[in-house]
């Protein structure tokens, strides 16, 4: 049995938010613009994004409501009725609800009938994870349909008020800023069945490798601002004692960010010796990061080796789209056919590097026509 | 007659060296990887790094450095007249580091170190093992696997100079003049890198020498590993 993902579709919430929107937005700290915010912009590129909170930081989409979306416009591009969807597999980084998973919120949403659930936990790579989930099934042939959505609402850890909280100018770093510049909300679903149907994508194969083993945590949510204190979010007396010891922030440990490149590429050839990647014959690699992050020495490297992937065929929606975490590669996916890219027998890599501990996973997908 | 023989870096590879390249640049990342996982430097990724971790760094550091320009001219030695421009590569690259040891010395001096206890200090376990599978690899007829050692050995070099130096000073407070060693060797990156390609290309003409070249990587990224792992021990 094979699997082929025969529909796609995404939900970004509002209109497009320009660099010099965000704070109007997010709103000010302590009434002070960000230092720190231009270069951040500068060297992530992004151009405009999309938040599902307004300026008054009133929620106008859940997370749930977002992915119940992009299912729908996933579906409504497919002959598939909603009730022969047989796996509902969902990712998110954080639910509206801590409890239960995403997926049944989403289900409920949708109003899928007993359908067999699943949801998987994580950052970036979760989306993997939920795709995963739903070719084994296919693969298995326990069901013939399933419906991957994944959504993230980053915008609501953004809000001034929390940075207020965990003490202002004078506690937040530049770690504990960096995400505020990077990431932004939207999701996106994808049908897969075990059959094709018209032009649609074989997905040949998944692969994962996690380092977590070998590096501290580099993106992470529960660690307080002061590194010497070991406790974690729930350690805390109560949460607002937490959130004030700063344990509630996202924070990116900038200076580990590199790694991220080292273990991707490093994936990517241990691919090319088994034999799974040919990078000769691939035409598409999309990625949530831009090709400039995989520029340095490394570039250098890969180019004597045989193993770069030339600038043409890199494809990327992050400039416009924003980096919306795990929803990204379903949402960029949806962009790259919804453009026309996809030629018969093209073969596409997705890419989705999570730097939360170091896993990348990656997924060939080969163009095919349905006879 | 003292013009040097260089092997340019090529413009592309062959198949082979190009797959042999593919394989150093994973060995690398898994000696990195490694490495990451050894406490001294856990501490130094963590920021609980001291100024005592840095001076048994060098304390340990300095047996293998101070005998490493033997193995280097050894296995210059090793090469016949078939393979004399590799040869002089090496000798070159042995001239270039033969006395790296005495600004090692420095440093520790000028961190606070005792010079005639870094001069005392015998090789840990792991050193011991290192120096002499190189002196072993070095003493056999021409030792093309030992482009394997200088890739990882070089390439510590490096992120020695890019990442620990500038760390160390941040964690400990010690300032440049005592981390002369570790940066010494990011100068000329580049050229090393370029020198790396044209011997490979040079020497990797068949599966049989790529073979030996990865097997010699990974048994000294993992005796290099060994020694820095020593330093919680002894």
């Amino acid at each position: 049995m094979s699997a082929y993902i025969t529909s796609t579709g995404s939900f970004l919430p509002g209109p497009p938010i320009g660099n010099d929107e965000i704070e109007e937005v997010l709103g000010l700290v302590e009434g002070k613009p960000s230092r720190l915010k231009a270069r951040i912009l500068k060297a992530n590129g992004i151009k405009t994004r999309h938040y599902a909170i307004d300026k008054s930081h009133r929620t106008l989409f859940s997370n749930a409501q977002m992915a119940v979306e992009a299912a729908r416009t996933c579906l409504a591009g497919s002959p598939v009725p909603l009730r022969s969807v047989g796996l509902l597999s969902c990712a998110t980084t954080q639910g509206d609800l801590v409890i239960p998973g995403f997926g049944s919120m989403v289900q409920a949403g949708l109003g899928i009938p007993e359908v067999e659930l699943h949801t998987t936990h994580g950052i970036c790579s979760s989306s993997a994870m939920a795709i995963r989930s739903a070719v084994n099934t296919l693969r298995l042939a326990e069901q013939s349909t399933a419906l991957v959505v994944v959504s993230e609402l980053a915008s609501r850890l953004f809000k001034s008020s929390r940075y207020e909280a965990a003490g202002g100018h004078e506690a937040i770093d530049f770690d504990s800023e960096f995400l505020r510049w990077m990431l932004s909300d939207g999701a996106g679903a994808w049908l897969l069945e075990s059959q094709p149907r018209g032009r649609c994508l074989r997905v040949d194969w998944i692969r994962s490798y996690s380092h977590a083993d070998s590096f501290p945590v580099c993106m992470s949510i529960g660690h307080p601002t002061d590194a010497e204190d070991a406790r974690t979010w729930q350690d805390f007396g109560t949460y607002a004692e937490a959130e004030a010891a700063g344990a509630l922030l996202i924070r990116q440990d900038v200076r580990l960010l590199e790694n991220i490149v080292k273990v991707g590429v490093d994936g990517a050839l241990r691919l090319i010796d088994e034999g799974l990647l040919d990078m000769s014959r691939l035409d598409h690699l999309l990625c949530h990061y831009s090709s400039h992050h995989f520029r340095s020495k490394i570039f250098d490297m890969l180019e004597m080796c045989g193993a770069r992937v030339a600038e043409e065929k890199w494809y990327t929606n992050l400039y416009t789209r924003g980096n919306t975490g795990c929803a990204s590669i379903l949402i960029m996916l949806d962009d790259f056919l919804r453009e026309g890219r996809a030629r018969p027998d093209a073969t596409i890599l997705c890419m989705v590097p999570e730097s939360g501990r170091f896993n990348v996973a990656y997924i060939h997908l080969t163009v095919v026509e349905a006879s | 007659m003292t013009e040097s023989v260089v092997l340019a870096r090529p413009d592309v590879l062959s198949e082979l060296g190009q797959a042999t390249l593919r394989r150093l640049l994973r060995a690398w990342f898994d000696f990195e990887r490694r490495l990451a996982r050894v406490p001294i430097i856990q501490r130094l990724e963590g920021g609980t790094f001291t100024r005592e971790d840095y001076q048994r760094l060098l304390l340990n550091l300095r047996p293998q450095v101070v005998e490493g320009s033997r193995w280097i001219t050894r296995c210059a030695s090793s090469f016949d007249r078939e393979h004399a421009d590799i040869r002089s590569v090496i000798i070159g690259h042995a001239q270039d580091e033969h006395r790296d040891y005495e600004v090692l010395e420095s440093d520790y001096v000028a961190c606070g170190g005792d010079l005639a206890a870094i001069r005392a200090r015998l090789r840990n376990p792991g050193s011991e093992a290192l120096h002499c599978f190189l002196m072993y690899r070095a003493s056999e007829p021409n030792p093309v696997g030992l482009l394997g050692a200088m890739w990882i050995i070089e390439g510590l070099g490096a992120k020695m100079a890019k990442e620990w130096a500038a760390r160390i000073e941040q964690l400990t407070g010690v300032a440049q003049d005592s981390t002369r060693f570790l940066r010494y060797h990011g100068s000329n990156d580049e050229s090393h890198m370029d020198k790396l390609y044209g011997l490979l290309d040079r020497v990797c003409t068949s599966e049989a020498a790529a073979d030996d070249i990865l097997r010699t990587a990974a048994v000294v990224g993992r005796l290099y590993a060994l020694q820095l792992e020593e330093i919680d021990v002894g």
